[in-house]
């Protein structure tokens, strides 16, 4: 009981140091994504006001939108459906879904299905009110119930320490900031940079390109470094919720062994999964989403 | 010289204010986490009361010969509904818990129950009724965990004691209902 409980503060307290953090990394994100407007209209000849002027709106409207139009799009991405009461593993994942909200003391989010064979699972949404957590078809089959049981509480977990909107964010502004260093890089190359300017403005100039060179790298970086943080916290409180951490272990070894020949989906969405729908990584490194499988088998199995 | 003391006595003052309030609103909210996860089971509690005239319905026509099972469900169920205090409610139960396990052990020898779909949906939604009884008392110890873990440490004691607040108690769960509500279905 004494161990159950130095765990549980511990688990509170990454929890709040984790609602902090999702707070600043928005904001980063923000900001991250506005430097990269500003740079390229500087470079495209903008005054720095004129830059400012216009890239901070488009930054605004398109967090907003983001922001917005997240959960539908998240979910079209992963050509999802919402569960079918009537046919019984589905129900079944309903039933786990509402075990799962009550031990979290959370509202019961929506649950959604995909359609494969794959075993995986991810929760989307802005806050836990009207959160969303889907599983895949594969998972309903071929996980038992203290398997599934154990995903569905790490997907709750992800909307207990509010990740889910720091992933929303973080995949939408990586996207955009991807996009735009390109867009920007491409019309450099072909002679943008309309505006001549004197020689003690090449440095300055070099260090805007590199700016737009290195944003995409640099706020991947970030996301994935976040994301595989979230990914293990979220284990170890998905494993205090059903107080099982066997379950999900297992639930992970299944999905170690069963890694598809055609994996299927959306590259967008792939972070968001419980376990990364194209590599199972075995090593550690910068450019991974999920902390590598047996590692977290590992972590869970020494609670 | 008097004036730089003013000021340092009102930002003093102000940052205890915030504390203060700080720690009042959060002993507050946890307080009310705990009555509410209180109220959650007792809800669950009642889902499960009511299933089970359904499925002494459903049962009755195939287990003729199984009066003291069929009665001993029945004779919990009456329990439940009669409990006053918290420890009577899980007493009974628990009690309710281990008639159905029972009866759902006997339904084994029945084939024909066995593939009427009413008695299997029954038999899920019995069981999904139980884990989530044991996962709302669960997170109601959760809940006075979190509550009394503020109320004594330093400083949320100090404020606890001018609200006048109280460390709660846990639930005792029986030592079978500690392990992992494992109801399989």
């Amino acid at each position: 009981m004494i161990d159950i409980m130095q765990k549980q503060i511990l688990v509170e307290d990454h929890i709040r140091k984790n609602k902090q953090a999702t707070f600043l990394i928005c904001i980063f994100m923000v900001l991250l994504l506005f430097s990269v407007i500003f740079a390229i209209g500087y470079v495209l000849g903008f005054p720095p006001i004129f830059a400012t002027a216009i890239g901070l709106p488009i930054t605004l409207v398109y967090i907003f939108i983001t922001y917005s139009f997240s959960v539908q799009s998240v979910i079209s991405a992963a050509g999802a459906r919402p569960a079918n009461p009537n046919n019984r593993d589905e129900k079944i994942l309903i039933y786990k879904v509402e075990e799962m909200a009550i031990a979290a003391g959370l509202p019961t989010p929506k649950v959604y299905v995909q359609d494969s064979t794959d075993i995986n699972a991810f929760a989307t949404g802005k806050k836990p009110e009207g959160a969303i957590i889907c599983a895949t078809t594969g998972a309903i089959q071929k996980l038992n119930n203290e398997e599934l049981e154990g995903v569905i509480g790490h997907e709750m977990s992800h909307i207990k320490n509010r990740d889910i909107l720091v992933m929303t964010v973080t995949v939408g502004v990586v996207g955009a900031i991807a996009l735009l260093s390109e867009i920007a890089i491409r019309s450099l190359f072909w002679g943008g940079g309309r505006g001549k300017k004197g020689e003690g403005n090449i440095i300055l100039l070099v260090v805007l390109i590199l700016s737009i060179i290195l944003a995409p790298i640099f706020s991947r970086l970030t996301y994935f470094a976040i994301s595989r943080k979230r990914e293990y916290l979220a284990d170890a409180n998905g494993a205090y919720l059903t107080r099982n951490p066997e379950g999900l272990s297992k639930a992970l070894e299944k999905i170690k062994a069963d890694f598809p020949d055609d994996p299927k989906g959306s590259k967008t969405v792939a972070p968001l999964y419980i376990a990364n729908p194209f590599k199972r990584s075995l090593r550690n490194s910068v450019w991974s989403t999920h902390p590598p499988i047996d590692e977290r088998i590992k972590r869970l199995r020494a609670m | 010289m008097l004036i730089w003391i003013g000021i340092i006595v009102i930002i003093v003052v102000i940052v205890f204010a915030l504390i203060y309030w700080g720690f009042y609103n959060r002993i507050i909210r946890l307080e009310n986490r705990i009555d509410n996860s209180w109220a959650q089971i007792d809800v669950q509690l009642k889902r499960r009361a009511d299933l089970i005239p359904n499925l002494m319905e459903t049962v009755k026509g195939y287990m003729k010969h199984e009066r003291e099972t069929l009665e001993s469900v029945t004779n919990a169920r009456s329990a439940l509904l009669k409990a006053q205090t918290p420890q009577q409610n899980i007493d009974a139960d628990n009690m309710l818990s281990g008639a159905l396990k029972t009866l759902f052990a006997v339904a084994e020898n029945y084939p024909d129950l066995k593939a009427n779909q009413n008695f299997l949906n029954l038999q899920d939604e019995l069981a999904h009724t139980e884990n989530k009884i044991a996962y709302s008392r669960q997170h109601f110890n959760d809940s006075v965990l979190a509550f009394n873990n503020t109320i004594e440490t330093f400083p949320g004691n100090v404020f606890a004691k001018r609200m006048g607040k109280k460390e709660r108690q846990m639930l005792q769960i029986p030592d079978a209902d500690r392990e992992v509500p494992k109801v399989s279905f």
